[in-house]
């Protein structure tokens, strides 16, 4: 019975107006999306290749000397961009792509350097573009926005439209049971939504796989299902929100500036108002205080290593071995915890806006396409052993080496050797789905239990209302 | 006749649920965005008078000229709050140099704590305009005139003796009321909240520009209801007249303008042109260098290099060619500043002022030279493109609403350069006053040792906003061309009623 429904509901959307103009905007979009994708991508690609190259370049520079090794260390960490970039584009562009480990420019007393430390560069993309502001068009987007709205444009009159023709009364004078109908015509809406959803992704898909450039891994093609499934979960949300406010509402027009005005509430504004007034609640570190601070680390350390006797030429090297280690330590930690405050303050705005489906919905597509706020975390996550394993390395090799005095940090204290490029150890970013399902699993439990409320919600309101 | 018609018309409309419901989502967004942005406003302002005052303070402690560096601040633009448009992204803080000529491309980024929030878009009222007002007006009209027709009830007014103009007219009279009512209010709203923080002080030429929105608002709602008036007139039925309406409304708001920007070319710079105005600049210096060559070899100090091979206490000797090439400059670049020399290098002294004395002003003088070709190729390589892309996105009229009310908002980027057309006419003040002060040759310009700079009879810096005429004058063109398309809908409206059967 619920397929006699379901596929009535489908002949009807067939051959109406909504599902040509759906076919034809989704089309367009999708797309536009493939295009610009191919476009770009290989350029992004491209750069980070170059600038991969780069850093490996000046680091084998730095390879003829290990105290340089020390001073300079592992130079420029880039972070890998994903292929599924047309997925979510995740605000990159408002995200560092680089964690610099280098010197910290400065001399204290003669001849005496900084050696390195991770510096976390912050990223101002707009500060000379002067071109109009831009929502990319991703999936996100195109899910998010567009089909949600589609998704309500099919549904507001499910059950208003027919109670308003008379109809309702007649189906349910059969012997349907109410639940048979509702469902029934979920399903159609649906399946008639999915159509050209599917062919406007499939298109979409089609033209990226059909480039030579961008190349699709196994692994990738499951994420993209992974995020289909999700977009799917996503339209029956509003699928069932439209249903439910169709069932309580006598009339069709009515029931449209509902959904509308929820729809402009819940899906445009409320995640950026959200948003803005959560980054409210905490204040990181100022720039005026992390700059005050560390002069304080600088002036303090100089304090503290002042109090040297001249005489004593080994004492004093190990002395500002020290100082300078102390001195990178200090100013790493305060970078660290300057930049875990900045993140801090955006991932609780991020976590409240979840009340706002299309949040969520949208930090799921980063969270499996490997873009956006998460990814960056994981990167910076990535970066913090590989700089301890290029500590140790140093030291190491410097112990291996029997002419040096072992006092690493300063030039005349350690080892001076060439060291092979093959044996420093590199940086590799990688993406690990296990941890990104960690952090996707609380959104797409929301997303589903939502769902559920919501369903539910149309069921109850269905069951009792009056025809 | 015609009142009667209005009078039905209006009370139709403000009865109805959409109405109510309107009103109310739009006063809700309004008042809880615009708390939000009165918040950012006043950080805003408070970095940047903070950012004032350090920089007047760090000015006062440099003892010599060359030292001295002048620091501009752009102040946020209080209109920012109805449309934040360039003002809040493009670089607020300057270096006043005088070997190069300052666009907005130098400037820097003073006073954002967290560059990460970039990641969540601003929402300024514009926005709730833009996109809540042309949903309200399609609401309203879809069923104007088909509904009436599937109701029967168009018959039967027109069986009076009604002309159809008459009847179209005192629908879009009455309708336009309505919609006013949010609009009114969600300002009023905005005022009240505006004025209750202390940090905004509006002006009497703020209320004339917040006017100036007002109306752009009036002609963009026009539009958007003549568009739905349009499409109920050519269709028989609500529902496809209402299908039609979310999917152009879908179209031109949602779609059209990130889908238009997303499929032109993001802006690489046009690589030649950027290169042949850069290799010009780089002439036109090394034209300079020669003369500089050329006076080093006639001065008559022995054994010297252009730093006159001084060394002296916490001081520095910087000399170097810059090169950018996004903003297209290539300059040189000396400093030297000691706050004490030895006594061996004072015989250098006098050279070295003579050498400031006709190095500095050809400095400035070849900045400004270079500058002639630098505003061209700049135009020509970023401004042309950006505006390319604003022109394209007025095919939606979002575009020319957003454009309008940047105009009259100050924020759009004819606003943001009249800073640095300011910064650029300061630059020269304070260079005059150099001159006057004979700076440049001053043993204070390059060493503190005898007497330090005198900092406290530098003209200020001020920056006022453009009056509001020249808002005026830029917002016309969007305003002329909001009010043209609603004329065109209207005659094409009242083209197709006239001929449509009853």
């Amino acid at each position: 019975m619920i397929w006699h429904i379901a596929t009535r509901e489908i002949y009807e959307n067939l051959n109406s107006l909504r599902f040509g103009l759906t076919t034809l905007l989704l089309l367009a979009l999708m797309l536009t999306n493939a295009v610009v994708h191919l476009r770009e991508h290989p350029k992004r690609m491209q750069k980070y290749h170059d600038a991969v190259a780069e850093s490996l370049n000046s680091l084998r520079d730095r390879a003829d000397n290990l105290y340089e090794l020390v001073r300079r260390g592992p130079g420029r960490l880039y972070k890998t961009p994903s292929s599924l970039h047309f997925c979510a584009e995740g605000g990159e562009a408002f995200l560092p792509n680089v964690v610099h480990g280098g010197s910290g420019d400065w001399g204290w007393a003669s001849g005496l350097r900084s050696i390195w430390r991770l510096k976390y560069p912050t990223v101002t993309p707009n500060v000379d573009n002067i071109e109009p502001d831009i929502t990319k068009v991703d999936w996100g987007f195109i899910v998010g926005y567009v089909l949600s709205l589609i998704a309500l444009l099919f549904t507001f009159d499910a059950i208003a439209g027919e109670r308003e023709s008379g109809t309702l009364r007649l189906m349910l004078a059969n012997a349907i049971p109410r639940h048979t109908v509702l469902l029934g015509k979920f399903l159609g809406a649906l399946i008639s939504l999915l159509i050209p959803f599917t062919l406007a992704t499939l298109m979409n898909l089609l033209v990226i796989s059909m480039s030579r450039s961008v190349q699709l891994t196994a692994g990738e093609w499951g994420r993209l299902g992974i995020i289909f499934i999700i977009a799917i979960l996503y339209v029956c949300l509003f699928l069932a929100l439209g249903l439910l406010v169709s069932a309580r509402v006598q009339r069709s027009a009515v029931s449209l500036v509902i959904l509308l005005l929820t729809w402009v509430g819940l899906v445009v504004f409320m995640p950026n108002t959200l948003a803005s007034i959560a980054s409210g609640f905490s204040s990181p570190m100022s720039s005026d205080e992390y700059r005050k601070r560390r002069k304080e680390i600088g002036s303090e350390l100089r304090k503290k290593y002042d109090t040297y006797d001249a005489e004593q030429p080994e004492r004093r090297r190990r002395e500002l071995a020290e100082y300078v280690t102390e001195e990178a330590q200090l100013q790493e930690r305060l970078n660290q915890e300057h930049l875990a405050q900045q993140l801090e303050q955006v991932r609780e705005a991020r976590s409240i806006t979840r009340i706002s489906p299309v949040a969520m919905v949208q930090h799921l597509f980063e969270a499996f396409a490997g873009t956006g706020f998460e990814r960056h975390r994981q990167f910076l996550q990535n970066v913090r052993p590989y700089a301890r394993q290029f500590q140790k390395f140093v030291i190491e090799t410097d112990r291996h080496d029997a002419e040096s005095l072992h006092v690493v940090g300063v030039r005349e204290g350690m080892s001076q050797k060439k060291v092979a490029m093959e044996a420093i150890p590199k940086f590799k970013d990688t993406l690990d789905l296990g941890r990104d399902f960690n952090t996707a699993a609380m959104d797409l439990l929301l997303l589903v239990l939502f769902l559920i409320v919501l369903l539910l919600g149309a069921y109850l309101a269905f069951v009792r209302v009056e025809i | 006749m015609l009142t009667t018609l209005i009078r039905r018309e209006l009370l139709d409309n403000l009865m109805t649920f959409r109405f109510a419901a309107a009103l109310l989502v739009m006063l809700l967004l309004v008042v809880a965005n615009t708390a939000v942005l009165i918040n950012d406003y006043e950080r805003r302002l408070g970095d940047y008078n903070t950012a004032v005052k350090t920089n007047r303070q760090e000015l006062q402690k440099k003892k010599m000229y060359a030292d001295g560096e002048i620091v501009l601040n752009r102040p946020p633009n209080p209109l920012s709050i109805f449309n934040v448009g360039l003002d809040k992204r493009l670089g607020n803080e300057l270096w006043l140099m005088y070997n190069t000529v300052p666009t907005l491309w130098e400037a820097g980024m003073n006073g954002s704590d967290n560059p990460l929030l970039n990641l969540f878009s601003a929402i300024d009222l514009g926005f709730i305009f833009e996109v809540v007002l042309s949903l309200i007006a399609l609401m309203f009209a879809y069923d104007a005139l088909a509904g009436e027709r599937e109701r029967g009830t168009l018959r039967l007014v027109l069986t009076n003796s009604v002309s159809r103009g008459h009847l179209l007219l005192a629908k879009y009279i009455s309708a336009m009321t309505c919609l006013l009512v949010p609009v009114v209010m969600s300002l009023l709203f905005a005022l009240i909240l505006l004025t209750t923080s202390a940090a905004i002080s509006l002006r009497a030429d703020d209320f004339l520009r917040i006017g100036g929105i007002f109306l752009a608002s009036i002609a963009y709602l026009s539009v958007f209801y003549l568009i739905g008036l349009l499409i109920s007139a050519i269709t028989h039925r609500t529902s496809t007249a209402l299908m039609l309406a979310m999917f152009v409304w879908g179209f031109l708001v949602l779609v059209y303008p990130n889908m238009m920007l997303a499929t032109l070319e993001t802006s690489d710079i046009p690589q030649e042109r950027a290169a042949s105005a850069l290799n010009h600049i780089k002439q036109i210096w090394e034209e300079f260098d020669r003369e500089r060559q050329r006076f080093l070899a006639a001065d008559a100090f022995p054994g010297e290099d252009s730093k006159f091979n001084i060394k002296g206490y916490w001081g520095y000797a910087v000399e170097s060619y810059y090169q950018n090439r996004l903003t297209l400059f290539n300059i040189y670049d000396r400093t030297l500043a000691f706050d004490e020399i030895d006594e061996e290098y004072q015989p250098a002294v006098p050279h070295v002022q003579n050498y400031h004395r006709f190095l500095i002003p050809l400095t400035i003088q070849t900045a400004d030279r270079t500058w002639l070709i630098r505003k061209e190729a700049l135009v020509d390589t970023l401004v042309r493109q950006a505006n390319l892309k604003r022109t394209l996105l007025k095919l939606s009229p979002l575009g020319v609403y957003d454009a309008a009310t940047q105009a009259w908002a100050g924020t759009n980027l004819l606003g943001i350069r009249d800073f640095f057309d300011a910064a650029r006419q300061y630059r020269q003040t304070v260079i005059t006053y150099y001159e006057d002060k004979d700076a440049f040759g001053a043993r204070e310009w390059f060493l503190a040792d005898k007497s330090a700079a005198d900092w406290s009879t530098l003209p200020q810096f001020s920056f006022e906003r453009r009056s509001v005429e020249i808002n005026a004058k830029r917002a016309l063109p969007d305003m002329m061309l909001l009010l043209m398309i609603s004329l065109v809908l209207f005659m094409a409206i009242f083209l197709i009623f006239v001929r449509s059967e009853v």
